[in-house]
């Protein structure tokens, strides 16, 4: 039986006849209308989605369609059969785009609900009105000041620095004896002396804003948000690479070099320099002052810690891994060397081990993993992985070293998630040719993380590698070729690219990114192992980390470095670390829940034994060994 | 008081491979050798019974040796100088298989050859492995097989590393294939999972897991096989496949086989020392799910097959 | 049922109080279930917790003890298979000699001097069996006893007799060989008298459950089984059963050591008869013949069944030799993490150039690992060079590190004068290339 298909395309029309089960695509191309099928009609890529806007269709496939998608109407070409007349409209490509990406969820910053100031915030204003000294009462300007505090502001007991001495005179005749104290004082046991920071002339506005910074001193990049503590607003986010990169990539090399002579203070100014830089920055964007800032508080892993507070950390990489303190007390940001206000607090988050940093501690308190009542998993990508394994009655956490090939290092077209980097790639199973999106959309430069991750995945569905990686010599195809580095994948020509020069996937490329991910799936797969939890049982799996905020869930799952779950159970949280130092910052309750989750967590040590190495190479392969872990993948292959 | 012993029964079972075909089958051998098929841990006949006894291979080499420990040239004596020979002398020491093993000197035509001169000289299937350099193996295994098509020979040795070119020259020739990986259950696994991805049926395919000698790491070798025997039985199919061991090949590289001079007193006689070595290498990993053993000295080829009658016997 | 982590976790205290030495509950519980603690190490348990925890905990096999001069320990058993966790008490290798034989202490001397090393270690033979055979049993037992510091074993079945010669190894526990059914109760009064362990004898586990609570009602709890079998097959099937019923039905009446005779049927077969006892499951064998390249070859043997499974799988550090390399042939560097040393090796071996491998101890590490660990530094591996002699090996004094390693290149050459250090490649894969190109 024939039937009319017609198409709307680019507000053009054209018909065709067919007969029943007729492919839409098939249907599209008989018509003059070109649908583009990066995946070569597999169903895969769901580039080819069209709108059914009248008659019957019957879909094959719906895969990359969401139940509301198909509800609208949405229909694969590639998947679909022509069963009556239809009316088909092609939609413009990159709204087709917009639709699919939407599978990348990132957590905004919201302000936590019940945030109260004056109940949550260590750091203070406190207003007093002091009565001017007379002859008859010649009290002194100190002992004045805390008179005022105990009868006004119900504080009995105070210290100060002699800085505030020094200023203090001057500041209570400049304002007429009317003052403003900012002060920190210890929330949870209010009867410890509060600390006076800074005295200023007059009466402040309460409304105005108190400054805090959250920073986060990642390996690679530091971060730090600026933080109204008064409204909890976020007022400035800015980040920089670490200035300790130029003294090695990872924490090793860094720790071996502080270990030579004047290394601990040259790393410890460079990242202080870092943070300086970051602190300026970000008061200018709001016309504040460095020294307007009060506190600061700390996230980052035990090695960055270290070398911030420049406390010798040779100890952490050597066996049995002990770092010299976990959980520093509260110090002043003059002796740490923070360019806030010189009395401000610096306040450095508990970790949990060498390689469990404050970072994870952080990262688990904004998760929400550890009141939750069922199981979660929380990962960070980085350099090096973290997990964590939990409820609200226990938590485990190991660390493995995935090595920075997702982060575009140590592959030979990898580069960083920036400009000219290709970010997604499909490639048509039956040719071998690839279609790829690059970020800003000009010519490619290199492949980035999610990239890479998204071309292994295609590599591996098509064939043109194997499941063990091997670049497939065997096909015959130009895109594959022998290489210096064994076999390759040409993903784009020179003639394609920017510097003229072809950019290929490499058989060493390759080996990289399954070990990394490898490393990865091994460490929360022995998580599990080791308190008996199946990994199944996670209901929520928590990806943290800056690397997570682009990452295509499937083509994760596709390659096995997340484990194969509905998409619904992945939340990707961003930079968590920040996030969580920005709860400590702002409410001591969420500080000291930070205390308590590195009390609570327990460190699994995977090189104690060979059961890591056995996940690792089970994992190994594409997607995984053991196929039943991966049936989504499994029926992908099917088709 | 009644103690009920308890008995394993399992979801899976071990794939039945036959080597050589007769020209019944379209060879020219005078029998087929068929291993696997076990439904249970070795030897455990309160459970299920042996379905086919391991065999024993013996190895020689396309050309006289020169690294070979001397009490292995004082047992096959002028006999090493032609493979042909070699294999007859082979077969009178009790071969059920005979391994050819290729030399790196060995062009094409002269590998095709003396390939065709061991057929002739004895009834035994045959596996042939080629050097061991992937580009060479390639070059000899490929004519080898096309000039040998229909002879279920097993040809070796596939690696993850190089498996393509091998694999379908078996494929095309009806030939049965040696899967080696280093020690890992996983790996062993994986290169299973390659190879039958390309479409070669599961049963001409037997796993090589390498195994190391005694002293030489044959713990792991031994553990490697029993947890690919376990999860074989467990039912995962890509493991059911039944095993090659190189004992002989293990055994005789080490000190205490290869040499006589300058090792410790406390070491013993040399000669039976060695035949200790080969014997109980290979009795170990018969322990741990052998199919096929591939020995080296006839003494040690007497022992271990009276073992495995001992074993098999109910 | 052993109990999971979790499971234990879920009966402590909870209140990561870290007296136990761990720094929380949790990991004390899992250490627990591994066990490798002992509950005792937390002060705060409750009995009810400690009730059920210790149900969960008692060996399945029954831990024997042979004492004399030195100790063999059989039992304590916990798996079927090495992989799943380890083997532990190696089976003793016992000689056995006759009272008859007057070349008895000369017999027992040789085989007691006997020492080999092996990787490091020095093994011997761990006891002696003597065997009433018709000659003066108790002087013979007393000539071993006076040349022979190693436990026994005492095979007669004349009570008198046997407390004779047990009067002579006082302090001692020894092992006397055999009790049946029929006339258990003399042996079990001496095992009890002498604080010996008593070999049982019996035709099916029915029988032997019956005997070991018979032995049991007689003060005796130190006991062994002979599940005898007239060969291989059947020795392997009653050894397997025996195992078993104690590790996976809990049938504590059969959960005791076995001891095997290697010898029976002929010194022909006895190396293969003793490799699979050792392989599955005896507690102790007792070997007719000694020659120190049987003794050898079954301590080798013995030593790489019972070795820990879950240490790292490691490669004997040292030079090796690849494709029979000369005075000018190439020198790499790697470490003696197994699948490394197997990659760089097969890349080397696959390119048909000959090279020299150094193989450094670097505790079972990959490269990254080893020197993020400070396990492979240029002192360990210029420790390494200067170890193996490997200046005596070749004309050009030059080694080659992985690239991973570049950043000890410097260093390195500081601690060895006088050789050129070179940077290989970073991945294996890459040898050959490196090896054809840059080094010639």
């Amino acid at each position: 039986m024939q039937h009319t298909v017609s198409f709307t395309h680019e507000e053009k029309q054209s018909s065709v006849s067919v007969p029943t089960g007729t492919m839409l695509s098939d249907a599209a191309h008989l018509a003059g209308v070109e649908i583009g099928q990066p995946c070569g009609g597999q169903g895969r890529c769901g580039r080819c989605a069209v709108l059914v806007t009248d008659g019957n269709v019957r879909r094959r496939s719906t895969l990359r369609l969401s139940p509301a998608d198909v509800e609208q109407g949405y229909a694969l070409a590639c998947q679909t059969v022509v069963e009556g007349d239809v009316l088909i409209n092609v939609p413009p490509q990159e709204k087709i785009e917009r639709r699919l990406t939407t599978d990348r969820v990132v957590a905004e910053v919201t302000i936590p609900a019940d945030y109260d100031f004056d109940q949550h915030q260590s750091i203070h204003r406190v207003y007093l009105e002091l009565t001017p000294p007379t002859m008859e009462d010649q009290t002194d300007d100190w002992a004045r000041l805390q008179t005022a505090l105990r009868t006004q502001a119900n504080i009995p007991e105070v210290t100060c620095s002699l800085h505030f001495l020094q200023t203090l005179g001057k500041t209570l005749r400049d304002g007429e004896w009317q003052v403003t104290l900012v002060v920190d004082r210890d929330m949870e046991f209010p009867e410890k002396p509060v600390r006076l920071i800074e005295v200023f002339p007059g009466r402040v506005d309460d409304y105005s804003p108190l400054w805090g910074c959250a920073i986060d001193i990642g390996t690679t990049t530091v971060s730090l948000w600026l933080v109204d503590l008064v409204s909890g607003h976020v007022r400035a986010q800015v980040a920089e690479y670490n200035g300790q990169i130029a003294r090695g990539e990872d924490v090793i090399s860094r720790i071996i070099y502080s270990g030579k002579a004047g290394g601990e203070q040259e790393m410890r100014q460079l990242v202080l320099d870092t943070i300086n830089e970051l602190v300026e920055t970000a008061c200018k964007r709001v016309n504040a002052k460095p020294e307007d800032v009060m506190k600061a508080t700390i996230s980052g892993n035990s090695t960055m810690m270290h070398l911030l507070l420049g406390i010798p950390a040779g100890s952490i990489r050597l066996s049995p891994f002990i770092t010299a303190v976990n959980h520093p007390p509260v110090m002043l940001a003059k002796e740490v060397g923070i360019n806030i206000h010189h009395g401000g607090a610096v306040d450095c988050l508990p970790g949990v081990a060498s390689y469990v940093g404050a970072d994870i501690t952080a990262g688990v308190l904004s998760s929400g993993l550890e009141h939750a009542e069922h199981v979660s998993l929380f990962i960070d990508v980085g350099t090096n992985g973290e997990m964590v394994l939990g409820n609200r009655d226990w938590l485990v956490t190991c660390a493995c070293s995935a090595g920075p090939a997702f982060e575009g290092a140590g592959v030979v077209n990898g580069m960083r998630a920036t400009q000219g980097a290709i970010e997604e790639v499909w490639i048509n199973g039956e040719t071998f040719e690839p279609t790829y999106r690059v970020i800003g959309g000009g010519k490619p430069k290199g492949i980035c993380g999610s990239g890479l991750i998204s071309l292994l995945a295609e590599a591996f569905l098509t064939g043109v590698i194997d499941k063990a990686g091997n670049v497939n010599l065997m096909a015959g195809n130009s895109r594959v070729r022998e290489g210096a580095h064994g076999g390759e994948y040409v993903l784009a020509w020179g003639a394609e690219s920017e510097s003229g020069e072809d950019i290929v996937l490499t058989r060493v490329d390759i080996d990289n990114l399954l070990r990394a991910k490898a490393a990865i799936y091994a460490g929360f797969s022995i998580l599990a192992d080791t308190v008996g939890v199946p990994l199944e049982m996670a209901d929520r799996v928590l990806v943290g980390g800056s690397f997570g905020k682009y990452i295509n869930v499937e083509k994760a799952v596709q390659i096995g470095l997340l484990p194969d779950m509905e998409w619904s159970r992945f939340e990707f949280l961003g930079n968590t670390s920040v996030k969580g130092a920005y709860a400590a910052l702002l409410d001591w309750r969420m500080r000291d829940r930070i205390t308590e989750i590195a009390k609570r967590m327990t460190y699994i040590e995977l090189s104690a034994d060979n059961s890591f190495y056995d996940a690792f190479t089970s994992a190994l392969f594409l997607p995984h060994t053991d196929m039943n872990k991966f049936p989504s993948v499994a029926a992908a292959l099917e088709r | 008081m009644p103690i009920e012993i308890p008995k394993d029964k399992w979801p899976g079972s071990i794939k039945k491979v036959t080597l050589g075909a007769t020209s019944a089958e379209g060879g020219t051998r005078a029998k087929s050798v068929t291993v696997g098929g076990e439904t249970t841990l070795p030897y455990l006949h309160f459970e299920a019974p042996t379905p086919n006894k391991p065999v024993i291979a013996i190895e020689i080499k396309s050309h006289r040796p020169d690294d070979w420990s001397p009490l292995l040239g004082e047992v096959w004596g002028d006999a090493m100088n032609d493979p042909a020979q070699w294999a007859k002398k082979a077969e009178e020491a009790g071969a059920d298989i005979i391994v050819l093993a290729l030399t790196l000197a060995d062009s094409p035509e002269d590998a095709v050859r003396i390939v065709k001169s061991v057929l002739a000289a004895t009834g035994l299937p045959l596996i042939v492995w080629g050097p061991g350099q992937a580009e060479k193996d390639n070059d000899l295994l490929v004519p080898i097989a096309e000039a040998t098509k229909g002879e279920k020979l097993m040809l070796g040795i596939c690696e993850d590393k190089n498996y393509r070119t091998i694999v379908a020259t078996a494929m095309a020739n009806g030939h049965v294939i040696q899967a080696r990986t280093p020690m890992d259950v996983n790996l062993a696994k994986q290169l299973n999972i390659l190879i039958t991805d390309m479409g070669l049926p599961a049963d001409r395919i037997m796993m090589d897991p390498t195994t190391g000698a005694l002293g030489y790491g044959i713990e792991y070798g031994y553990s490697v096989m029993e947890r690919l025997r376990l999860a074989a039985l467990q039912g995962d199919s890509m493991t059911q496949l039944p095993m090659i061991v190189t004992p002989g090949f293990e055994a005789w590289k080490a000190k205490e086989s290869k040499v006589g001079d300058g090792v410790p007193e406390a070491w013993g006689d040399w000669k039976f020392r060695a035949i200790h070595w080969e014997t109980l290498t290979a009795v170990a990993l018969v322990e741990s799910g052998a199919d096929i053993i591939v020995l080296r000295h006839p003494e040690s080829v007497k022992r271990v097959k009276e073992t495995i009658e001992e074993l098999i016997a109910v | 049922m052993a109990l999971s982590g979790i499971q234990i976790y879920k009966l402590l205290p909870q209140t990561n109080c870290k007296e136990c030495g761990f720094p929380t509950c949790l990991a004390f519980a899992m250490k627990l279930a591994a066990k490798q603690v002992e509950l005792g190490s937390c002060p705060y348990v409750s009995d009810a917790s400690k009730k059920q925890l210790a149900e969960s905990a008692a060996p399945p096999i029954r831990l024997i003890t042979l004492k004399a001069g030195s100790e063999v320990k059989a039992g304590n058993e916990v798996v079927m298979f090495r992989h799943e966790k380890t083997f532990y008490n190696k089976p003793g290798l016992f000689v056995r000699v006759k009272a008859s034989d007057p070349e008895l202490a000369a017999k027992v001397a040789k085989a007691d001097a006997y020492k080999v090393n092996y990787v490091g270690m020095d093994f011997t033979i761990d006891g002696f069996a003597v065997e009433a055979d018709g000659g003066d049993f108790v002087r013979a037992v007393k000539a071993v006893r006076d040349t022979t510091k190693r436990p026994l074993i005492l095979i007669a079945d004349d009570a008198p007799l046997l407390d004779s010669a047990l009067s002579l190894l006082a302090g001692e526990s020894a092992l006397i060989y055999a009790a049946e059914s029929s006339s258990y109760e003399p042996l079990a009064d001496l095992a009890k008298k002498h604080k010996s362990a008593l070999v049982l004898k019996a035709d099916s586990f029915d029988a032997f459950a019956d005997l070991t609570q018979k032995v049991q009602a007689k003060g005796v709890e130190d006991m062994v089984l002979d599940l005898g079998g007239k060969n291989l097959g059947e020795w392997l099937t009653r050894s397997t059963q025996a195992r078993r019923l104690a590790i996976k039905a809990n049938q504590r009446a059969v959960g005791y050591p076995t001891i095997f005779f290697a010898g029976q049927n002929g010194p022909e077969k006895e190396a293969v008869y003793a490799a699979q006892a050792i392989a599955k499951y005896a507690g102790f064998v007792v070997l007719d013949t000694f020659t120190p390249e049987l003794a050898y070859a079954l301590l080798v043997l013995r030593e790489n069944i019972y070795t820990d499974p879950q240490k790292p799988i490691q490669v004997q550090p040292g030079i090796y030799e690849i494709n029979s390399p000369n005075a000018d042939s190439p020198v790499l560097v790697t470490t003696n993490f197994s699948i490394t040393y197997f990659s760089v090796a097969n890349e080397v071996e696959g390119s048909g150039l000959p090279a020299w491998l150094v193989v450094t101890d670097a505790e079972g590490m990959s490269v990254l690992t080893a020197w993020a660990a400070g396990k492979f530094d240029a002192e360990r591996i210029a420790k390494a060079i200067k170890g193996f002699d490997v200046a005596s090996k070749v004309n050009k004094k030059r080694i080659v590190l992985p690239g991973h390693v570049a950043v000890l290149s410097g260093e390195l050459e500081e601690e060895l004068a006088g050789w050129e250090i070179r940077v290989g490649p970073r991945e294996a894969v890459d040898i050959p290339a490196f090896m054809k190109q840059a080094l010639n």
